[in-house]
């Protein structure tokens, strides 16, 4: 993951750790709330080079009630969430998306895989929307908003949510994905996979979604060779958490190595297997192990990681190489 | 002027002259492969060449291509299927012929891939265009299927057709696909498939030099093993196809308990995943990216499919089997195990005459019965060899099932169910060339059964008029000579009523009329003295059965007959004959000896002993034997006039004893095997 979302993992992290030391003064056996607030506001992503396009993101709140110190700074994708397992999390999405009457721009927020606790999932433009769940199966989730018929998740209004296994409420088993030591790991490394196609950026609310042709393919919001690399050496296990954001089913294709596949959509296989050229599907989540081995990469940028649909090109007309590619390297 | 016109036409022949041996215009591969299933370019030391070339769809296109040639150069789509064993140290030289420079990946190959030479390109050393040169080893350490393809502008290049497969067998054996139990097969019937796509306009870019914008991508053609449908159903090696040397069709007999399923080992070097559905049976995964599929404790985790994806950049193992079951656990009868005789299908069939066929055309032999032949609307062309079943194993994306979009073509192939054994048929046509037809027809040889087909042996009479034969006449004149031989040297004997007196001679000569030469008092007889109008009998039956519709170029020709010989000519039962029993010889009619004229008697020089075992006794018990023509059948499949017959000769003769009495050659069974085209 590039360093930008680092930052805002940490910071998240940390704020998910402050609520929880405040729940050690409560019952032990309940995790403690956690309460997220994003918003869902316009931004500037850049691709490569000086290729810049809208997008529509979210960011986590500011100060502000209407998002107003954090409009226009949204980019691809969504932050990473993090909880614990057994927590109960509340999300609260406040929607500064411009307004519109056609389509209207509200938020519809949906985690594919967790069921909210009863009441509205949706915000108009203007207002806050507020869902509240129990983070019960440790995994890799996709957080999205499902508003617009699919024009918001093509805008950018996605993000990773992962929720981590504990031995206890609010004590989170280290270096581990699920339960299972089967997923225990050095490095993490969160790859949400998607596109963008710079003409429909333009003009999100009238463009023709049957003539939508993605011209960028994306790793974390970048294109090669922008992508971020996933440093881990020799000997260590980089747990990849993929998340499929986009429309297409994408095969990452790693050379050097074989991933251990261990989870689909949150749920440890029963029978994990090995794949060196895996399908994701659109809207899924996958989980993977693999170790580094000792064994030099074929090439002095490492072991590639890359898009074997052949998204490996940026722009029109395509130069290659770019796309989904990066490098696992020391 | 003139000179410069002389010029010209000199540099205008040389240029033909270059033309006509630039690489690419040779065949790839194999001169005499096997005509279906995996071909191997064996290793450990592989030399590719990187080179452009054209490919043919079956709707008479052709596509610029860029691929990986053997160390001929000869282009060929795709590259060779590269075999090694697991430990082998494998290096890969690569040479670059291509516009612009070039690389080798290969994915799933976890111990390391030392390039040497080259240059440094993104992904792995490169060799540079116009004849650079690159080598990459590595140890197959793990068995299994995979890629190998381009590392280098992977768009454009891999799109372009730079891939291949690579099998990596276990350290377990060549008829297993991992060093695991559960992945054994039968290395007689192992199957690869290579999927491939072909956007058009991409390929016209390069070969025309101009810019091309991949968003824009569309497959027109979509390939399996470098054919579209129907060419992928063509032998390996076709002439019809000399730059894409590989077949995909999987042929599979019925299987059972001890019986091995077939291997198909499918590799995804397209950009797109192909969602693969093999009709008639599922088929089993056993394996993906070069790894068995086990479960944590390590037993077999495969699973049964009617529909699975093949991932871009992905192989998957299949096994494929078809099981001769009677029942399933519900107590339903299923699969193959009907029979028109024994376990015929519980439902009318549908009248011949209300069937249609689109253009007229069909794979379908007109019965339903695996192995047998029905009868089909007038002016259906069938296909069928037979009696076979055809069923399409396909990319289930139906636009990937077409040629630019007309089907079905693209992405099929056909599984052929061959029966049991191979073809068999019963005879079509019986005659006798040495005998009498004593009762039956050429309908009793179809089954085994209770009925026979039966023949006593030829007999006519001393005329009356021919007066008494002395022990020294070397004379014997007959009434007729029909049906007894015609050339040839054969045995008769006399059947004279008085106790002693019956003797048997050998004819040497006069064949063909009534008045024979002949040696006197032959296999222990003693010479006698015959009375005027004594009977005179043949001391053998000849009789042979025709098989029709035997496919040319049919191989490994079986021939099975059931019989029994009999103690009376005249019992409707089959009289016990327990001693001094008659020996059975089989022959074949060898075509090219002297044609139909060869097979006409039963002493004609066309007739070839089959092999052992021959000279069987046979009493009144059916006794059953099968004999094996290993290899081409092509000198015993008639031609022209006889175009598809085979003829199978009994001689069944009595001649051990002193004194042989009269027996009736009693047959129940006979069919023909034969491995079809």
């Amino acid at each position: 993951m590039n360093t930008h979302f680092r930052k805002i993992t940490r910071a998240l992290l940390a704020f998910v750790v402050t609520m929880s030391g405040l729940a050690l003064t409560g019952s032990m056996a309940i995790a403690a709330p956690v309460t997220i607030n994003l918003c869902a506001v316009t931004g500037t992503a850049t691709l490569t080079g000086s290729v810049t396009v809208p997008v529509w993101g979210f960011v986590p709140k500011g100060t502000q009630a209407d998002c107003s110190d954090v409009q226009n700074t949204a980019t691809l994708p969504g932050p990473v969430l993090s909880v614990n397992e057994l927590d109960t999390v509340t999300v609260n999405v406040t929607n500064a998306l411009p307004a519109a009457t056609a389509p209207v721009h509200s938020i519809v927020f949906e985690i594919p895989g967790v069921s909210f606790n009863p009441g509205p999932v949706d915000a108009a433009v203007g207002a806050t929307l507020s869902v509240t769940f129990t983070a019960n199966a440790p995994g890799t989730y996709l957080y999205q908003s499902a508003g617009d018929s699919g024009r918001q998740e093509a805008m950018g209004l996605t993000g990773a949510l992962i929720v981590r296994p504990t031995s206890a409420p609010d004590t989170t088993i280290a270096g581990q994905a699920y339960h299972s030591t089967s997923s225990a790991y050095d490095v993490e490394s969160v790859l949400v996979l998607s596109q963008v196609d710079l003409n429909f950026n333009a003009s999100p609310d009238t463009f023709n979604l049957n003539t939508y042709r993605a011209t960028y393919w994306l790793i974390n919001g970048k294109a090669y060779p922008d992508t971020a690399g996933i440093t881990a050496a020799v000997g260590q296990r980089v747990l990849i958490r993929y998340i499929n954001a986009g429309y297409d089913n994408t095969a990452m294709m790693l050379l050097g190595m074989h991933e251990r596949v261990l989870a689909r959509d949150a749920h440890l296989l029963n029978n994990p297997f090995d794949a060196n050229a895996e399908t994701i599907p659109a809207g899924g989540t996958e989980d993977v192990v693999v170790t580094v081995p000792a064994t030099a990469p074929p090439g002095a940028n490492g072991f590639p990681l890359f898009n074997r649909n052949l998204h490996v090109t940026n722009g029109t007309p395509s130069n290659d190489p770019g796309g989904m590619l990066t490098f696992i390297h020391p | 002027m003139k000179k410069r016109t002389q010029w010209l036409g000199l540099v205008l022949v040389v240029v033909i002259c270059v033309t006509m041996v630039t690489p690419g215009q040779a065949f790839a591969l194999p001169v005499n492969p096997p005509k279906i299933g995996l071909v191997c370019l064996n290793g450990p030391t592989f030399n590719l060449v990187a080179t452009s070339g054209t490919i043919h769809t079956p709707d008479g296109n052709t596509v610029f291509m860029w691929s990986y040639a053997d160390s001929s150069g000869s282009f060929q789509y795709p590259g060779p299927f590269l075999c090694v064993t697991q430990g082998q140290t494998v290096t890969v030289n690569l040479t670059n012929n291509l516009p612009e420079a070039t690389s080798i990946v290969f994915p799933g190959q976890d111990a390391q891939v030392t390039p040497a030479g080259g240059t440094a390109g993104l992904v792995t050393s490169e060799a540079a265009a116009g004849g650079g040169t690159v080598s990459y080893t590595f140890t197959a350490s793990q068995p299994g299927t995979y890629l190998y393809e381009s590392g280098s502008d992977i768009s454009k290049q891999v799109e372009m057709g730079l891939y291949g497969g690579l099998i990596v067998r276990p350290s377990m054996g060549a008829n297993f696909a991992y060093n695991d139990a559960s992945t054994q097969f039968d290395p007689t019937r192992e199957y690869v498939m290579l999927l491939g796509e072909v956007a058009l306009d991409l390929h016209h870019a390069v070969e025309t030099g101009t810019t091309y914008d991949f968003n824009t991508k569309v497959n027109r053609y979509f390939t399996i093993n470098g054919r579209s449908f129907p060419d992928t159903i063509q032998d390996n090696s076709s002439l019809l196809l000399p730059t894409q040397p590989y077949g995909s069709l999987v042929r599979i007999q019925p299987t059972n308990g001890s019986s091995q399923p077939a291997l198909i080992r499918m590799l995804n070097a397209g950009a797109d995943n192909h969602p693969f559905h093999p009709h008639g049976n599922h088929t089993r995964e056993i394996a993906q990216d070069g790894r068995p599929l086990l479960s944590p404790g390590g037993a077999s985790a495969s699973t049964e499919h009617f529909g699975e994806t093949i991932g871009s950049g992905q192989t998957e193992d299949f096994t494929i089997r078809w099981d001769n079951v009677s029942t399933d656990t519900a107590g339903l009868s299923f699969n193959d195990n009907w029979d028109p005789n024994t376990n015929p299908i519980p439902v009318a069939q549908p009248n011949y005459q209300n069937l249609t066929f689109k253009d007229g055309r069909t794979w379908y032999s007109g019965s339903p019965y695996l192995g047998y032949k029905g009868t089909l609307p007038t002016g259906t062309v069938s296909l069928n060899i037979c009696g076979e079943w055809y069923f399409p194993l396909h990319s289930h994306a139906l636009n990937e099932f077409s040629n630019y979009d007309e089907g079905f073509g693209g992405m099929g192939t056909l599984l052929r169910v061959d029966p049991a054994g191979g073809c068999f048929t019963a005879p079509s046509g019986t005659a006798l060339v040495g005998g009498v037809l004593k009762s039956g027809s050429v309908t009793a040889l179809a089954l085994n059964d209770t009925s026979y087909y039966q023949v006593n042996p030829k007999t006519t009479t001393r005329p009356t008029t021919s007066g008494t034969m002395s022990t020294g006449s070397t004379t014997l004149t007959v009434s007729s000579a029909a049906g007894f031989p015609t050339t040839g040297n054969y045995y008769i004997r006399t059947l004279d009523t008085a106790a002693g007196s019956q003797e048997v001679m050998l004819v040497t000569g006069g064949q063909g009329t009534t008045t024979w030469t002949v040696s006197r008092g032959q296999l222990g007889t003693t010479a006698q003295t015959h009375a005027a109008g004594v009977t005179v009998s043949a001391l053998a039956t000849d009789w042979y059965a025709s098989f029709s519709g035997v496919q040319a170029g049919s191989q490994n020709l079986k021939v099975t007959y059931k019989g029994e010989n009999c103690g009376s000519t005249t019992s409707a039962s089959c009289a016990a004959l327990t001693t001094n029993l008659p020996l059975q010889t089989t022959k074949i009619c060898d075509w090219s000896i002297s044609g139909a004229a060869g097979c006409a008697t039963a002493t004609s020089n066309g007739w070839v002993t089959l092999p052992a075992p021959q000279s069987i006794a046979v009493g009144s018990s059916d006794v059953s034997t099968t004999w094996t023509l290993p290899g081409s059948g092509a000198n015993y499949i008639g031609t022209g006039s006889y175009l598809g017959q085979v003829r199978v000769l009994i001689h069944t003769q009595r001649w051990t004893a002193a004194s042989p009495t009269p027996f009736s050659t009693w047959g129940n069974f006979m069919q023909l095997v034969y491995d079809a085209p």
